[in-house]
């Protein structure tokens, strides 16, 4: 009850002071912009590189350090930045980047841009209700516009697959979630990543804190998080079947991907009853020293990093276990369709006309915002399937050039590679060997089960002078491009 | 001048035959279909009507879907108010026609029997009569045969078999109609495809014969498929890896489905041959001067039928009868015309995953189910045979009641096991509860989704009385 006093006296006493300052906003020194040029792929045509330019916005946070939101920095050719809102762009660089946490530092190496600059504080506590204010650069104008904040909420990354805690303010302002800064108490207590109707979510500065005294004393180990679905205990036969003993409290392992490199020992109808020495109840939630009832999720990134052990007690078999969990790391690599790829351009192997590429969520992303919808069904089933040793990746034959080596082949698409020349094919990189195995006349191609054709063979003496007409008719540069 | 004589003595016989619209017959229907959902429960009963045509044997053809789900049928002849009760005498889904029988003597008395023809070249002129929209009076369209290919058959969704497109104008009401040239039926009228102006599809007479021919024993089987995946033989490496000589064209055989394609065909075959149609290097025949599908030729054999084929095998020609069969396996994809079955137990109502179903889910079904129910039901039966269910069961609901009001998870959910038993069939849950001899019944869903657990003795107890509550007579339909 005292904090919240002091939460509405600080409110009461600030807000006036900051907006008869508006003009002279201190945020202003604070609040810099950023233009930021970068290629956008097109996976339908992994050769092709098209550009684009957005424009967001970053907070001086320390000594040269600036500190905005990893989104839309992934894949840029050039990064600048303005103070003032208004004339000389100077010319910026990433210093430290991670797309799971979606937090990025930029520094410029010009010390003219740092005069005038002053770093923002970034608040401790993030307050769960109340006033706060947006500050950014309008046309030259610096804004401050209040919002109201909504709650603290559970919600998967803009950039990951990882869920993690997020600040949600009601909001009339129009275009936001560009890394603004949101202010409260003369703090800064969030940065914005996404706006849906009046909703504005930002990722709140306790989580960013944490994460910038981790990298900057060397314990940032990256994102962690659970590797397990779990159900809610609301249906008390449930615990009576699995013999819970006691009040009804806990809730419901489900079901464990497989992940390389998990050994953790939790199992399918384990009772989840406490981790990190906070007692989870049926519905799934904890009770947070600062902030409440908070979902369980959140104890895999408050304050933990890939990698670190947390204390579990579980329900097992009619008996109460100590178990330690260890935090696996959040990977793209390894997924059997990346969630992402970021500073990467898209991989793929010409040959002969045919087009083969990994399968990644950003190649699905190419069916539009509605991919889960519109991509084919047999590609969108794999999304939901784990890798497993003997298939820790997909290729596709995602498109055939026509040329007259592939005669006949010129409709298939989308086909998931299962072999080449016999040997079994997960992930780009394996296709050129695949190729240089053939010891006959020719090339086979064999694809899944259920495909629109299983298998298709091709000349082997030709088609390296195929790959090199398709090129030149097609105008690509490169017939393949595999990353390292 | 001998030959202007015959002319017009071959006038005078047609002018004595009855014109056709006499035969022609105007149908109205009163259907009810059952409720995917609450497989239980029915729609509201609706009118709709179409049009038939008598043939040989004092029957009526017509199409399939105009008399679906008919709880009573209304037959009328030409320029006669007069309503006739009709009954199905045969249906068949697969290819859209429909048989029907009327009771009432005297019904029959001077209508002639429609000469059946064949295939109508394209180009050539036809002539639809029908009672489009409803309407009291005959109305007749004509138009050119446009084109003559498979076409996907929407009845039964899932089907492809010959038919003919024409720009005479066919709307609803025209189904089940004669299409007629020179006299004789060449087409029966049976769809449109919406937004697209001046083409109507009628059935093509190799189908309606077919039709005819496979319910003169008393029981409708169906068109046969080959059970297999032929795959276009066009480039030079494919076919010199195959070895096939240069005179022959032909189209390789990519996968086996069924089991007698298993039996007597080998990947990799090539199809040179299926009776005598010579198939080409993209798959096709040329039928009746028509460049078609070779899967048409198998489709025109009768259920149990061989069909001889010519392959080129490992170097060598070979023929081979390959018996060919009606596909039954995966019904649930199509549309279906039999009620749905269900079982309720403790309020929770079970039903297979069928095409049937999932439509329930809105007039966007398809754009907004859950993309792993598409998957099991359209496509794991090819990419993963060995996993696939004969038929994936769902919780489509749970009807509320003390001994379930707590369960979480309540319905639109495939199921994985019940007691440890896999559900393989709606069969499955029924032995499942049955035989359970624990103190919970635990019921897991498909895909990891979590489980649902209700006390044995209480759902035992309740499920009669939930059973009355929601008005269920009998708690299965199998």
């Amino acid at each position: 009850m005292k904090h919240l006093i002091t939460l509405l006296l600080a409110v009461l006493v600030l807000v006036p002071e900051v907006k008869a300052q508006r003009d002279k906003s201190p945020w202003a020194n604070s609040v810099v912009r950023l233009d930021i040029n970068r290629h956008n792929y097109n996976y339908f045509q992994p050769w092709s590189r098209r550009v684009a330019a957005n424009q967001k916005f970053g907070l001086v946070v320390g000594e040269r350090e600036i500190v905005t939101t990893a989104n839309l920095l992934y894949n840029h050719t050039l990064l600048r930045l303005q103070k003032g809102g208004r004339g000389q762009w100077y010319t910026g660089r990433v210093t430290w980047i991670d797309y799971h946490a979606n937090i990025a530092l930029l520094t410029v190496d010009e010390d003219e841009f740092w005069t005038g600059l002053e770093p923002a504080k970034l608040a401790e506590h993030v307050p769960d209700t109340g006033a706060a204010e947006l500050v950014r650069w309008n046309s030259g104008r610096f804004e401050v516009r209040g919002l109201d904040i909504n709650r603290l909420q559970i919600r998967k990354g803009q950039l990951t697959f990882i869920d993690m805690l997020h600040l949600e303010l009601d909001s009339e302002i129009n275009g936001v979630g560009w890394s603004e800064a949101i202010t409260a108490g003369g703090e800064v207590i969030g940065l914005t990543i996404s706006q849906a109707r009046n909703k504005c979510i930002a990722i709140p500065s306790s989580f960013i804190n944490a994460v910038l005294q981790a990298q900057a004393d060397g314990s940032y180990r990256g994102m962690g998080f659970f590797n397990f679905y779990w159900q809610q205990s609301e249906n008390p036969t449930t615990l009576d079947y699995l013999q819970l003993k006691g009040q009804k409290r806990g809730v419901i392992v489900t079901q464990i991907p497989n992940l390389p490199g998990d050994n953790n020992t939790l199992k399918p109808k384990d009772i989840l009853l406490e981790i990190d020495g906070f007692k989870i109840d049926t519905l799934g939630d904890y009770d947070d020293p600062v902030y409440g009832p908070m979902m369980l999720e959140n104890l895999a990134t408050r304050n933990h990093w890939a990698g670190d052990q947390i204390p579990m007690k579980v329900w097992r078999e009619g008996s109460e276990q100590e178990i330690v969990y260890t935090l696996p790391k959040a990977d793209f690599d390894n997924e059997l369709i990346p969630t992402a790829l970021y500073d990467v351009p898209p991989e793929y192997v010409m040959a002969g006309g045919l087009v083969f590429q990994p399968m990644t969520v950003p190649y699905l992303k190419s069916w539009g915002n509605d991919w889960q919808r519109r991509a084919p069904v047999r590609l969108i089933h794999y999304k939901g399937q784990p890798p497993t040793e003997s298939r820790p990746r997909l290729v596709v034959l995602s498109t055939v050039l026509p040329d007259p080596y592939n005669l006949g082949y010129q409709s298939y698409r989308f086909l998931v590679v299962d072999k080449i020349n016999g040997k079994k094919i997960s992930h780009i990189n394996q296709l050129q060997d695949a190729f240089d195995a053939s010891e006959g006349e020719f090339h086979i191609v064999e694809f899944e089960q259920g495909e629109a054709v299983e298998r298709i063979v091709l000349d082997a003496s030709r088609m390296g002078s195929a790959t090199q007409r398709v090129m030149l008719r097609y105008g690509l540069a490169e017939s393949s491009v595999i990353n390292e | 001048m001998k030959k202007l004589v015959s002319l017009i003595c071959f006038a005078a016989v047609l002018a004595q035959a009855a014109p056709p619209e006499e035969s022609v017959i105007k149908i109205v229907v009163f259907t009810q279909q059952p409720d995917w959902d609450e497989p239980w429960n029915n729609m509201p009963v609706s009118r709709s009507s179409g049009t038939g045509f008598v043939i040989e044997g004092n029957r009526i053809m017509t199409n399939a879907h105009v008399v679906t789900w008919a709880k009573q049928i209304l037959v009328r002849r030409y320029q006669d108010p007069q309503p006739y009760q009709a009954r199905v005498a045969y249906i068949g889904h697969d290819c859209d026609l429909a048989i029907l029988e009327v009771d009432a003597p005297g019904f029959f008395d001077y209508l002639e029997p429609l000469p059946l023809g064949g295939l109508p070249k394209v180009r050539s002129t036809v002539v639809t009569y029908g009672y489009p929209a409803g309407g009291e009076q005959i109305s007749y369209t004509s138009g050119v045969v446009s084109r003559i290919e498979l076409q996907n058959y929407t009845h039964p969704g899932n089907r492809r078999l010959l038919a003919a497109q024409t720009d005479a104008a066919i709307n609803p009401g025209n189904s089940g109609g004669p299409v007629i040239q020179d006299g004789k039926v060449v087409g029966v009228a049976f769809q449109g495809i919406p937004g697209l102006e001046n083409t109507g599809f009628f059935i093509a007479p190799p189908i309606f014969e077919h039709f005819l021919e496979d319910v003169e024993d008393g029981t409708y089987d169906g068109f046969p498929q080959a059970g297999i995946r032929m795959a276009p033989l066009q480039n030079p490496a494919q076919r010199a890896y195959l070895g096939v000589p240069s005179q022959f064209q032909g189209a390789r055989i990519d996968a086996l489905f069924s089991d007698s394609a298993k039996n007597h065909l080998q990947k990799d075959d090539v199809l040179l041959k299926v009776g005598d149609h010579h198939v080409a290097q993209d798959g096709s025949i040329l039928y009746e001067n028509n460049q078609l599908h070779a899967g048409l030729a198998f489709s025109l054999a009768q259920n149990g039928d061989s069909v001889p084929v010519t392959l080129w095998r490992e170097n060598e020609q070979v023929t081979v009868d390959l018996p060919v069969t009606v596909d039954r396996t995966n019904a649930a994809a199509g549309n279906l015309y039999q009620l749905p079955k269900y079982y309720v137990y403790a309020g929770m109502v079970f039903t297979p995953l069928t095409k049937n179903y999932l439509s329930t889910f809105g007039q966007n079904w398809s754009a907004t189910t859950d993309t792993e129910l598409l998957y099991e039901l359209f496509y794991k039966r090819k990419s993963d045979p060995e996993n696939t269910r004969t038929e994936a069961v769902m919780l489509a609901s749970t009807l509320a009641h003390p001994v379930n009001a707590n369960m979480r998870i309540r319905g639109r959910i495939m199921i994985d096991r019940i007691n440890g038993k896999r559900i393989d069939r709606l069969e499955d849950v029924i032995s499942a509860f049955e035989e359970a001899n624990d103190d919970y019944h635990v019921i897991e869903f498909a895909r990891g989704a979590g489980f649902e657990t209700i006390d044995t003795e209480q759902a035992k107890t309740a499920n009669r009385s939930i059973l009355n509550t929601y008005g269920i007579g009998d708690d299965r339909r199998l």
